[in-house]
């Protein structure tokens, strides 16, 4: 499985955002895991090797293991097998070695490589929809600049052209208009028309051709 | 109606944005002042064939004598340069950035050591023909040749026809931006067409 790379996922934003500002950072993570492994390997010494006890106290070991599993995914693996070592050597000091300690130890390898991969492929699902998000975001981006392109070369030319025309009847309403004038003037009109016509069927054309600005919910309803 | 344009005597760069109702006048208003400043005008047209425009200018009476074209529509729209247009340069599109660029190296070398001044009439209609990224590099390179020869440029231009970028792009190449439709002058000139009269 391809690891995640937490420190880019973190700087990324989103959820990991919100989650950085309540957990621990690197530094205390370590200093938690070390804590926790020094309570667990006390009470494998205290209550196992003096009280002769293996009984309720490995719970604690799962608080460790699953807050390593976490925060370093199958690497936590090492820690549940240093617990399970550890488990080992008290139950063969002490002499109770049995079914009960294989399970155990095999309960501190299935949690933790359970817990790991689930914590992994959820912060590869943030990083994946972080990712997308942002390619949405960069097309959403670019389609708001084509379509200010656009506007800028159809929508405001048409009103100029519009003013041309409106002259171009105050000459034709006047006692004596120009038509030689008149007529190359709606030369000038109708050649700016074409080329916003064809304007228009590039807009189209990048459209059909679907190109990478324009996303499909764009698309679909710019041809509407 | 005469625009201040003093600041054209020291060889500025203007970028004058106007209604689209009113661009036609307000291009004859400039060259009105130019002329009356004794410069020597280049009216590079994409809007108006040059031959109406000189009509309108001469209408007017306006100084031919100081007024010369680069008419970048007329061969595009007729096909055809139209007779008695040999003082003016054509270009065969709007959209030939290259022989626009030489056409007005070659104009402005003709008028070195003269008060030289391009007007550009407009923005706006070069934007139905060129993307507004090549606009923008154009006019930079025509400001850095104006400046270079010492000579003076207004761009006209449609007001709320220019986006944001690009009008802060132009902005930047030019010494000064008119508001034709904020200036003093055209305010009263609303009030007259309204019928509240002059204050």
């Amino acid at each position: 499985m391809k690891n995640v790379n937490r420190g880019s996922l973190e700087r990324e934003g989103g959820s990991s955002d919100r989650r950085r500002t309540k957990s621990p950072g690197a530094n205390q993570q370590i200093w938690i895991l070390v804590i926790l492994g020094a309570i667990c390997i006390g009470l494998e010494i205290g209550v196992h090797l003096f009280f002769r006890t293996a009984i309720g106290y490995t719970h604690i070991f799962y608080v460790l293991l699953v807050l390593a599993a976490i925060w370093y995914y199958q690497k936590a693996l090492v820690v549940a097998a240093a617990l399970v070592a550890a488990t080992f050597l008290t139950s063969g000091i002490v002499g109770d070695f049995s079914w009960a300690t294989l399970l155990r130890a095999v309960m501190f390898l299935v949690v933790t490589w359970i817990v790991a991969r689930i914590s992994e492929e959820r912060d590869r699902a943030k990083a994946e929809i972080l990712l997308q998000k942002k390619a949405i975001e960069e097309k959403h981006s670019a389609l708001v600049g084509y379509l200010a392109e656009v506007a800028l070369r159809m929508k405001n030319p048409i009103t100029l052209m519009r003013d041309n025309m409106a002259a171009i009847r105050l000459q034709l309403e006047s006692e004596k208009p120009d038509l030689e004038a008149l007529k190359m003037e709606l030369s000038v009109q109708i050649t700016h028309a074409d080329q916003i016509i064809a304007n228009f069927r590039e807009l189209n054309q990048a459209i059909v051709e679907e190109r990478d600005e324009i996303p499909l919910a764009y698309r679909d309803f710019l041809t509407r | 109606m005469s625009i201040d344009l003093t600041g054209i005597g020291q060889n500025r760069l203007f970028l004058v944005l106007s209604s689209a109702e009113r661009l036609k006048q307000n291009n004859i208003s400039i060259i009105r002042s130019l002329t009356g400043q004794g410069h020597r005008v280049v009216v590079i047209t994409s809007n108006h064939p040059s031959a109406v425009l000189k009509k309108l200018y001469a209408a007017e009476g306006i100084d031919m004598g100081r007024v010369s074209f680069i008419d970048t529509i007329t061969k595009y729209a007729m096909g055809r340069v139209p007779e008695g247009q040999e003082d003016c340069r054509f270009i065969s599109s709007p959209s030939n950035l290259t022989d626009l660029g030489i056409a007005i190296t070659e104009v402005l070398n003709t008028l070195s050591g003269q008060k030289a001044c391009l007007l550009f009439d407009s923005i706006s209609t070069l934007l139905i023909y060129i993307p507004s990224t090549n606009i923008s590099k154009f006019i930079h390179f025509i400001t850095s040749k104006l400046r270079l020869v010492d000579a003076s440029g207004i761009f006209l231009a449609v007001e709320k026809g220019l986006d944001p970028l690009l009008l802060t792009q132009l902005t930047t190449y030019v010494d000064g931006t008119i508001d034709m439709d904020l200036s003093p002058r055209a305010e009263e000139a609303k009030k007259v067409r309204s019928g509240a009269g002059p204050s």
